[in-house]
């Protein structure tokens, strides 16, 4: 089968990254996910920690 | 008519544009040799998405006529260029860098792509970048359907992220220009790692139509080039009002280096810190070489810092609450799961997860925030850092510790703490929306490092004023990598 330059690429490169990904260490996707999910929780005490004062609005206009 | 020699893969758009003219070559043959030099070294740095090189030698001969009639475009005519793969062209694939994407298609081209194709650069080809830009936090270069950025400076290094491709690209001569993006660090990282002139400008100045949405209120595209001089004309020619981008501020930008404030009456802010102590060992004295160089432009330095915000908790939450809305359809339906990098992954399912009441809270403190940074604006005029505060990690490193290691985010640019002086300038200034000019400034263990500049809203023209004379004053933006 003869495939042209993009046909090529397009087959190679997921390939290409797969075998880098499995180059990396096996760390569990659950751990992962955890580490993640303690970020956002994190992130979430932070920002409960800040005084705004009742009239800021958010840093988004709603244009009607 | 001879054809192009080497030396035109390192010139300026503005030199190749002036050698059309004068019909030293035809745009035809200079789009040819780029075209070819992108399809041959581009993989060598995995820096090439997809080759549009048929489309760019027929953009080419179109150029060539207008240039025989002369009907003159500027200095961007029949100069060839590359985008990152985040932008769509009409008919040809878009992957954004990830596999999930690898066969997409759209019918239309991004609004940066035609306003530049209305002025006559040639498109030569798309550039790779790290999948969907990186905001799901990623842990290892590989992040990407292209593989990992590999550094034209040194293949062992990476070339930074996500713009990776449109910095390697430029840095390693294939192409005379390129756009990339940023959301929090994007451009300004590969640029710093790679020895590039780029620009980060305001948000809402540069249409984000057919770019890959990440985060609405941060997302911005921008240059990467041979100069500040360059970034300048590039950022005329793509700014403007569009009402295809629901962010569009509606301004225009025009280049106008002749009606720039003296540099003796600007206030640069910068922390000592930052240049003294912050910085790796090694790259300190490029730094404080730097440092010296922009006092001989004239300018006054104060010493400075920014206001106290946690600007990481805000960048996360602001980009993980947007970013988990625009792809929903990808983590739901369960094919997040072929992305290469399984932090990026573990942090797009997570995002989900982000309460409304955070996100509201987070841009209730953004607006706090640019109160605050306006303040500084009363007192400063641009503010200077290094870009980042060493060179590139090894490509084969992570760029952040595993799960349990240590309780800090994987995104590139989102320091938990503030530090002091401007460290967190790159977080602080994509939540406030600013402009950042980075410039190449010296280089640490043979590799590049750069400083940034970072001005209020709407001030491009004074941070490109001050690149152009501290770029008069050295050459580090001139040098290019030894095997390139």
């Amino acid at each position: 089968m003869k495939l042209t330059r993009r046909q090529l690429a397009t087959t190679l490169a997921p390939a290409v990254a797969l075998a880098q990904t499995a180059a990396q260490p096996a760390a569990a996707a659950d751990d992962e996910l955890q580490a993640a999910r303690n970020r956002v929780k994190t992130n979430g005490e932070t920002l409960a920690g800040q005084a705004v004062p009742m009239a800021v609005e958010p840093a988004f206009q709603f244009k009607a | 008519m001879a054809a192009p020699g080497n030396d035109v893969f390192f010139a300026t758009a503005a030199e190749l544009n002036a050698r059309l003219i004068k019909k030293e070559f035809s745009a035809e043959e200079l789009a040819r040799a780029f075209a070819q030099r992108l399809e041959q070294l581009g993989p060598r740095y995995n820096a090439l998405a997809l080759s549009l090189k048929e489309q760019a030698l027929r953009k080419a001969r179109a150029v060539d006529k207008d240039i025989k009639r002369e009907h003159l475009h500027g200095p961007l005519q029949g100069v060839p260029y590359a985008v990152k793969d985040l932008l769509s062209y009409g008919g040809q694939p878009t992957t954004w860098g990830a596999k999930p994407y690898a066969s997409q298609v759209f019918d239309h081209s991004a609004t940066v792509i035609e306003k530049l194709d209305a002025v006559g650069a040639v498109i030569t080809g798309k550039l790779s970048m790290v999948e969907l830009a990186g905001g799901g936090g990623y842990r290892f270069p590989s992040a990407s359907l292209f593989g990992p950025g590999l550094n034209p400076w040194d293949r062992t290094r990476w070339s930074g992220g996500s713009s990776s491709g449109s910095a390697a690209a430029v840095a390693a001569g294939l192409a005379p220009f390129a756009i990339g993006s940023e959301t929090s660090g994007s451009i300004v990282t590969p640029a710093a790692f790679c020895g590039v002139t780029a620009l980060r400008p305001t948000y809402g100045l540069v249409s984000r139509h057919g770019a890959m949405a990440l985060s609405w209120t941060l997302d911005k595209l921008g240059p990467f080039a041979r100069s500040a001089e360059e970034c300048g004309l590039i950022l005329q020619v793509i700014a403007g009002k569009d009402g295809k981008d629901a962010g569009s501020a509606g301004r225009s930008f025009y280049y106008t280096p002749q009606y720039a404030r003296p540099l003796a009456e600007l206030r640069i802010g910068f922390a000592a810190a930052d240049f003294a102590d912050r910085p790796d060992a090694a790259a300190r004295p490029a730094f404080a070489a730097a440092l010296d160089s922009l006092k001989a432009c004239g300018v006054q330095l104060v010493e400075a810092r920014l206001p106290a915000f946690p600007y990481g908790a805000l960048l996360s939450a602001i980009l993980g609450a947007e970013q988990a809305s625009i792809f929903e359809p990808l983590i739901s339906s369960g094919r997040v799961d072929e992305l290469a990098d399984q932090s990026q992954i573990a942090g797009l399912k997570a995002s989900l997860e982000i309460p409304a009441k955070d996100y509201l809270k987070a841009m209730r403190v953004r607006r706090l925030l640019q109160e605050a940074i306006q303040l500084m604006w009363g007192e400063l005029d641009v503010v200077v850092a290094p870009a980042r505060p060493g060179i590139a990690p090894k490509v084969d490193q992570p760029l952040s510790p595993p799960p349990g290691a240590a309780a800090s985010a994987n995104r590139e640019t989102t320091p938990r703490s503030a530090p002091a002086g401007f460290g967190a300038v790159i977080p602080a200034g994509n939540l406030a929306g600013l402009p950042a000019l980075v410039l190449p400034c010296g280089f640490a263990d043979n590799m590049p490092v750069a400083l940034q500049l970072v001005g209020p809203p709407w001030s491009e023209n004074t941070l490109l004023a001050v690149g152009k004379d501290f770029q008069s004053r050295t050459d580090w933006h001139k040098r290019k990598p030894p095997d390139a």
